[in-house]
């Protein structure tokens, strides 16, 4: 017990001295923000999101977060980008999708929805369920079982247990493949970020990507486009229907 | 103090009332010019002696006191009336200009000792000699300016160095928006004998003003010294004026007509010319300059609970209870009192809690209008009717003002009242365990009263700091990854290449046999019952011939002695080299199979391969078809 108390306090010195732990960091930032000091919140959140090692699902809080403090100084598209990233953290967080959708309401472009399969839709919505991560363990636990079951099939007398064996090491191996291909897709469209929100109030989509290229359309703050090729400074981006070059500073990748 | 003058008054008389209404009252002009003397008299309403005047400071004594008395009766309706008066009459003059104060006097009414009011005397000086009939204005316009007066104008020299005219004075020049300003006009007399004024006055039109006239009941004479020279003065027309824009704005000049009467000069003087002076009337027009108000907008930075009101304000609330039931009214009293743009104040608004019924709140308006400017209460009574029960919170109502006088915003506010909603009697819907009395609830949506982002997490936040475990930074598409799938693969592959044999030797063949067993076997006992049928049909026997018969008995015991053989072998898992009854008997033995059973089992057995090749011994066919049947589902309720 005293070792424990003795343990506690130097825990309390060390939290003491090593101030900038994210966790302090993140309840000054959460302090900030409930006195409505946003833009300290702001930069405090980003301090801590600049230090964290490796971004993990914990860290999607901080993201929505600081898309909160964003929001409330009327940075609508870093808003819509924080807010996003939690998303790619924590796919199943409610508050950040009801915030995003919220902020969503507030730009001026009115994207018309281009007509997807409904499967297709559903499929994407059960990809973007878990992370990438969370699908390739599953996928990986999957398979291993799928063996285990498999051997069990081969090895065992019992006909129960071979029949159910061989019955669950299918579904293991369906399962472990669509896991797998979840988290292929989501690992492809994180490598290669093709979705960006326009960061610059207005700009104009150009049709070739200099400057001189014939204006096609006028895209807004917080429009989320999605980017196919860049080519010196500009971006072949798509939005809708729509798909014209823009320049890089226009836009963040999410 | 002339409050407390008037107060003095009143008990002084209601004392003299008690004591037979003895009045003592001390009289003289308000206002008295340098060097001419005026009366000042002392009136009693008794019998009275020994009066004790108090000393005329800054007044010549002249003459008096002259003692007068007189006295009426009257009868009116049967009543008889009487008064009596007794004046006493000081003769003073003033000595120097200023303003001065006489104090009471006492008088001995039948011994008791009564005291009079006190006076207050303005001595103006003396009219100086006027060289210039216009230089006056000029000297003194500054003064006029400082007073916050208009330049007069003098609009006729009167026939004996009379003079008339009138003049524009404005209380302020320099005023906020909606902030009162006071608008008169003052005709200035002397030497001239003004008998009236006529309806023909033209006014100017206000606009940009909101004008509240200003009652001027009894019209009384002054005194006044202006420009070196003293006037009879009376305000004839008087306005409050509230400006409703910014900026300079020109009050146009107005005209009035006063007729005077003018002496006739034709007759010659005589001394009875002071008596029987024939006058003649004139009309004369009089004009009063126009007059130019500077008015300032009001401040930026208005509070969000402005009403428009514009002066000195203050505000009271009355709750009619905090503690009521459901569906009983509570009436929140709001009384603003002040002076300012009264009329023009807006009713704060009370943010009600939900569940709360509103009704239109109800003004009550007591304003009084004087040369002060517009003053008096506002009555605000705001009725609402809780519909639940709880507690509930009334935030303060914000009553914002723009105080003139400091020249800022002001706020003011009401307490914040707690409000506790108790069960009503009718309240059925919410009464629990009251379900025989029905009542009609209103159903309701939510109804949404804005929208924002939802609020910060706020959980505790506690990331894995330090490098993270090597699983954890296994990222898609490494080779770590594919390891993961390829190690457990090479395990499964190497575990299948070692027990391989094993593998086959468990391919499952008997298993198949022994699910197949009945089946089989009932195939052949279909064999066997169609030859069976053959047999005995008597048709067939007489169709086939006798060796013909015997072979279709030897092919149906065969096909007994099969089924049951092969049903056995493969029930049993017996290979079929190792089939015979000893094999069968113990294996069968082996799986506790009842003694009963296993003896059937060897009686068919026997009985078939008996009858195959001894088929005279009494065996009968269907027999032991039935036979084999029964064992064979007998056997296969059997567990083995």
């Amino acid at each position: 017990m005293k070792r424990l108390v003795s343990i506690y306090f130097a825990l309390l010195i060390a939290a003491a001295t090593f101030a900038q732990s994210p966790t302090a960091l993140w309840d000054e930032a959460n302090q900030a923000y409930s006195e409505a000091r946003y833009a300290d919140a702001v930069t405090l959140y980003q301090t801590v999101i600049a230090d964290a090692p490796v971004l993990t699902r914990a860290y999607a809080p901080v993201y929505y977060n600081l898309g909160n403090a964003h929001f409330k100084q009327g940075e609508l598209s870093q808003a819509i980008l924080a807010y996003e990233r939690c998303l790619r953290l924590n796919p199943t967080d409610k508050n950040a999708k009801y915030n995003l959708r919220f902020a969503q309401t507030q730009i001026i472009d009115n994207i018309a929805d281009t007509q997807v399969f409904f499967l297709r839709e559903w499929l994407t919505t059960v990809r973007n369920l878990l992370p990438v991560g969370t699908w390739m363990w599953s996928s990986i636990c999957l398979f291993t079982l799928m063996l285990v079951c498999l051997l069990l099939f081969a090895f065992s007398r019992s006909i129960g247990l071979r029949k159910a064996g061989f019955y669950v090491s299918i579904i293991c191996l369906i399962c472990s493949a669509v896991a797998f291909a979840n988290a292929a897709s989501l690992h492809h469209r994180d490598s290669v970020r093709a979705e960006a929100v326009i960061t610059r109030g207005i700009v104009n989509a150009k049709a070739s990507p200099d400057r001189s290229g014939t204006e096609l359309f006028t895209l807004h703050e917080g429009t989320k486009v999605t980017i196919h090729e860049t080519l010196g400074g500009y971006a072949n981006i798509e939005v809708g229907n729509y798909n014209g070059w823009i320049p890089l500073t226009t836009l963040e990748r999410i | 103090m002339r409050k407390f003058f008037s107060i003095l008054v009143l008990l002084t008389a209601a004392l003299t009332a008690a004591a037979d209404n003895v009045e003592f009252r001390a009289q003289a002009p308000a206002q008295v010019i340098v060097g001419r003397p005026f009366q000042f008299t002392y009136t009693v309403n008794q019998r009275a002696k020994d009066l004790r005047a108090p000393e005329f400071t800054g007044f010549d004594y002249i003459a008096g006191p002259y003692t007068s008395q007189s006295s009426s009766t009257s009868f009116v309706n049967g009543r008889r009336s009487s008064t009596f008066t007794m004046t006493f009459t000081y003769t003073l003059m003033a000595q120097k200009e200023g303003s001065f104060s006489i104090p009471p006097a006492t008088i001995n009414v039948g011994g008791e000792h009564y005291t009079s009011n006190g006076v207050k005397i303005t001595v103006l000086p003396e009219d100086q000699p006027q060289s210039n009939s216009g230089s006056g204005q000029t000297s003194n316009s500054g003064a006029a300016q400082q007073q916050g007066g208009q330049t007069a104008q003098r609009t006729s020299t009167g026939p004996e160095q009379g003079n008339i005219f009138v003049r524009t004075l404005v209380s302020k020049t320099k005023v906020y928006e909606q902030e009162a300003v006071l608008l008169s006009y003052k005709v200035y007399v002397a030497g001239v004998d003004l008998k009236q004024f006529t309806n023909n006055t033209s006014l100017p039109d206000f606009t940009s003003f909101l004008q509240q006239k200003i009652d001027l009941n009894d019209v009384q004479l002054e005194l006044e010294n202006y420009n070196g020279r003293n006037y009879q003065t009376a305000t004839i027309y008087s306005t409050l004026l509230y400006p409703q824009k910014s900026g300079d704005i020109t009050i146009d000049p107005a005209s009035f007509e006063a007729v005077l009467l003018v002496p006739n000069q034709a007759r010659s003087r005589s001394i009875f010319d002071d008596f029987f002076n024939s006058y003649t009337t004139a009309t004369r027009t009089l004009r009063a300059p126009g007059a130019t108000i500077h008015v300032t907008p009001l401040p930026a930075g208005k509070p969000a609970s402005y009403a428009g009101g514009v002066g000195k304000f203050t505000m009271d609330a009355k709750l009619s209870s905090t503690d009521v039931k459901a569906n009983e009214a509570i009436t929140l009293t709001l009384t603003i009192r002040g002076a300012g743009n009264m009329k023009l104040l807006k009713t704060p608004a009370v943010d009600w809690p939900e569940g709360f019924e509103q009704y239109d709140p109800k003004v009550t308006n007591n304003f009084k209008t004087s040369t002060a400017g517009m003053s008096g209460t506002r009555t605000i009574e705001y009725l609402a009717i809780p519909r639940a029960a709880g507690d509930y919170v009334l935030p303060p109502v914000q009553f914002g003002y723009f105080d003139t006088e400091k020249g800022q915003y002001q706020e003011l506010s009401t307490p914040e009242y707690t409000l506790h909603i108790a069960r009503g009697a009718g309240d059925a819907s919410t009464a629990a365990g009251t379900p025989s009395s029905v009542s009609y609830v209103n159903k309701e949506d939510i109804r949404e009263l804005g929208s924002d982002i939802r609020y910060i997490s706020a959980a505790r936040f506690t990331p894995v700091t330090g490098t993270p475990s090597p699983l954890a930074r296994i990222s898609f598409g490494s080779w770590q990854m594919w390891l993961l799938y390829a190690g457990p693969l090479a395990i499964a592959l190497l575990l299948f290449a070692i027990f391989r044999k094993r593998i086959r030797e468990n391919a499952d063949i008997i298993g198949v046999r022994k699910r197949q067993a009945n089946s089989v076997a009932r195939k052949r006992l279909k064999k066997a019952k169609s030859l069976l049928s053959q047999l005995d049909n008597p048709s067939a026997k007489r169709s086939v011939s006798g060796s013909g018969l015997s072979s279709i008995s030897e092919a149906f015991f065969e096909e007994i002695e099969r089924a049951s053989l092969q049903y056995l072998s493969d029930r049993l898992s017996i290979p079929t080299a190792d089939l015979n009854k000893d094999t069968i008997t113990s294996t069968l033995r082996a799986k506790s199979v009842p003694e009963d059973l296993i003896d059937r089992t060897n009686r068919v057995l026997s009985d078939a391969a008996f009858a195959r090749y001894a088929p005279a011994m009494g065996i009968t066919p269907s027999d032991l078809y039935r036979q084999t049947e029964q064992l064979i589902n007998d056997l296969e309720d059997c567990k083995l």
